[in-house]
């Protein structure tokens, strides 16, 4: 996978991605597929983070707020409504877009370990609120997507096939859209503001302007996940989809995989997903031992290179590190 | 009004303990600019600690806090000689992200690995003291709280004078403004670094120890209190030890007055949007110094 930037390896590596990416669909275990499905939900999201997190460098642990809020919105339009959750699903990411720019406006003049604690604290409050509005969202207990069975225009289906199709759409656009914000001018400015605010601002370059773009666009994407998320599992309650652990889970894999990279959501994703599910099969019923594998491997992940599986990778296959920087922008 | 008072009298002691917690983490924060997030998880460990000290040594809990401290002491310096120094200096350029990750997998791992030792029941130390009560007037207070409220105050003011006043208080402070300049000077920031985070474990110690019996401790009670920490952290003013008290005071009272007011649920809300509105009309924190 590292070498898909070569040119001259270039068919080969996509006929491979292309080639592992259906597998699963072809597998029939249900058990398995959704284990797939949930890895490109993750693949997807992390992705969507990269946006803001790794292109544009905010380390934001928020991300939680903007998955819950898709999740929410195509949900409540959908059983009050009528409303498709396929329409739904532009609903919250709208929703998602106006809430970045409320976070943004307030927090994105912060930098570092401010930035990442004011993100956690809003979607914090949003949880609450949340949490408190019982006659209109159900408060803690959620809201039940209503089972239709197999209505594929209403984003429901019994199979786990479907599902995974659309998730691996999914996967595919999004890292489309980052690719084209890294070749884009506006990807240069943002690397420059990750790289070097300061020197960006004085160069002309209108920092808190494109963070915040580049924040709404993050913000939409992640909601657009939220809305699979309700579809795919059929419920959705604030533990679930505002809790904080999900908005570090988010940047964990990234980070794990390599931010500000393209292919580092994925890899991050396609690591920790399926070792969390191998964990916990193979923990033989001791109580919480997936969990403390899972943990393990973030440590020893991190410990070994802070920069993300991508640069391990490539320094075990040889490519040379430069050529990787100027066409990435990897982390620092 | 009375009952107005007691809860802000409780929220001011239980405020102190909060206080308490984050202080450590300001040190942490303030000195090497990296979030841990474990610190919840190593607040656990200290009441663990404390629990099974008092269990089997049948100590008194406010005896059991100076074991708990010279333990956590030395599981911080260890973490941060063997761990996250190695991390730290592969990207000490930037804002640390890498030790952010590795302290969320040891969140995770310590407060599982707790699980699977320890089991998932809430314990609490069975001590008659924790029930006995001084009365004052219309006013009630525990003894644990008197005490936790008094020791609180004591340690923060402790390391504040060691802060201010001794050498190495200074050349902490000093590696916190300027790494560079300090070693230029001739401070060791490898050591510093150990050092401030085996402090702020060891401080933890004893907070753990003046929690514990106030509140059960289970392998996931650090998830509250770290985030809260956080909080305190940032309303407090990062580095600074003593904003952080009053930070713990401000978010204790605000707990215990704010759930008479309004509902329980709403009054953690509270919390955090005082804490958006700091961050944006003064990011420094309520007690920090802008820019010196």
């Amino acid at each position: 996978m590292m070498a898909v930037q070569d040119s001259k390896n270039r068919p080969l590596w996509g006929a491979l991605i292309l080639v592992v990416a259906i597998a699963p669909l072809f597998s029939g275990n249900q058990y398995l597929l959704s284990i797939a499905v949930m890895t490109l939900l993750y693949a997807y999201l992390a992705l969507s983070w990269n946006v803001l997190g790794g292109i544009a460098g905010q380390l934001s642990l928020g991300h939680s707020a903007y998955f819950g809020i898709g999740a929410y919105a195509s949900t409540w339009f959908f059983i009050h409504m009528g409303i498709s959750p396929w329409i739904g699903m532009w609903i919250g990411a709208a929703l998602a877009v106006v809430a970045a720019v409320i976070v943004g406006m307030s927090s994105l003049h912060l930098r570092g370990a401010y930035y990442a604690l004011a993100t956690l604290a809003s979607a914090m409050v949003l949880k609450t609120l949340v949490e408190n509005a019982d006659d209109l969202l159900g408060g803690p207990r959620g809201m039940e997507v209503t089972l239709l069975r197999n209505a594929p225009w209403q984003f429901q289906y019994t199979s786990k096939e479907f599902y995974y199709v659309i998730a691996l759409v999914f996967v595919a656009l999004a890292v489309f859209i980052n690719w084209r914000i890294l070749r884009s001018r506006y990807g240069y400015y943002l690397a420059a503001v990750r790289n070097e605010q300061d020197a960006a601002l004085a160069l002309g370059v209108p920092t808190t302007r494109y963070k915040l773009y580049a924040a709404m666009i993050s913000a939409a994407m992640t909601a657009i996940g939220g809305t699979f998320y309700a579809q795919f599992v059929l419920f959705v309650s604030p533990d679930k989809v505002f809790g904080a652990n999900l908005g570090v889970v988010i940047a964990v894999v990234c980070i794990i995989g390599g931010r500000g990279t393209l292919w580092g959501p994925v890899l991050g994703a396609l690591l920790l997903l399926p070792s969390e599910e191998l964990a916990r099969s193979f923990s033989g019923g001791m109580l919480g031992a997936d969990m403390m594998l899972y943990g393990l491997l973030l440590m020893l992940v991190i410990w070994y290179e802070p920069r993300g599986l991508v640069t391990i990778l490539q320094r075990w296959f040889g490519r040379s590190d430069r050529q990787r920087l100027t066409k990435q922008g990897a982390t620092q | 009004m009375s009952t107005y008072l007691q809860a802000l009298l409780g929220g001011i002691s239980t405020g102190a303990v909060y206080g308490l917690i984050a202080l450590g983490l300001s040190l942490q924060f303030g000195v090497m600019k990296i979030i841990n997030f474990a610190h919840g998880s190593f607040l656990m460990v200290a009441m663990y600690v404390t629990y099974y000290t008092c269990i089997s040594l049948d100590l008194h809990p406010l005896l059991a806090a100076p074991i708990a401290a010279v333990a956590l002491f030395f599981i911080g310096w260890a973490c941060q000689r063997f761990f996250i120094d190695g991390i730290y200096r592969k990207e000490s350029a930037r804002e640390p992200i890498g030790v952010l990750i590795f302290t969320t997998g040891l969140w995770i791992f310590l407060d599982y690995f707790a699980l699977a030792l320890l089991g998932p029941d809430s314990r609490m130390i069975d001590s008659p003291w924790a029930n006995e009560v001084v009365i004052m007037g219309d006013l009630i207070f525990t003894y644990p709280q008197v005490a936790g409220f008094v020791v609180a105050a004591l340690v923060t003011t402790g390391l504040v004078a060691f802060m201010r006043y001794t050498a190495l208080g200074r050349a902490i402070r000093a590696t916190g403004q300027d790494r560079e300049a300090a070693s230029v000077l001739g401070i060791d920031s490898k050591r510093i670094y150990q050092l401030s985070f085996a402090i702020g474990l060891g401080v933890l110690g004893i907070a753990g120890a003046l929690l514990l019996p106030m509140y059960p401790v289970n392998p996931f009670v650090g998830d509250i209190f770290g985030m809260r920490a956080f909080v305190i952290v940032v309303l407090g003013g990062i580095g600074s030890i003593a904003g952080a008290f009053w930070g713990g005071i401000i978010v204790g009272i605000l707990e215990s007055v704010g759930s008479q007011l309004i509902p329980v649920t709403y009054a953690e809300a509270l919390i955090f949007l005082l804490f958006l509105g700091v961050m944006y009309f003064r990011p420094s924190g309520l007690f920090g110094v802008e820019k010196e």
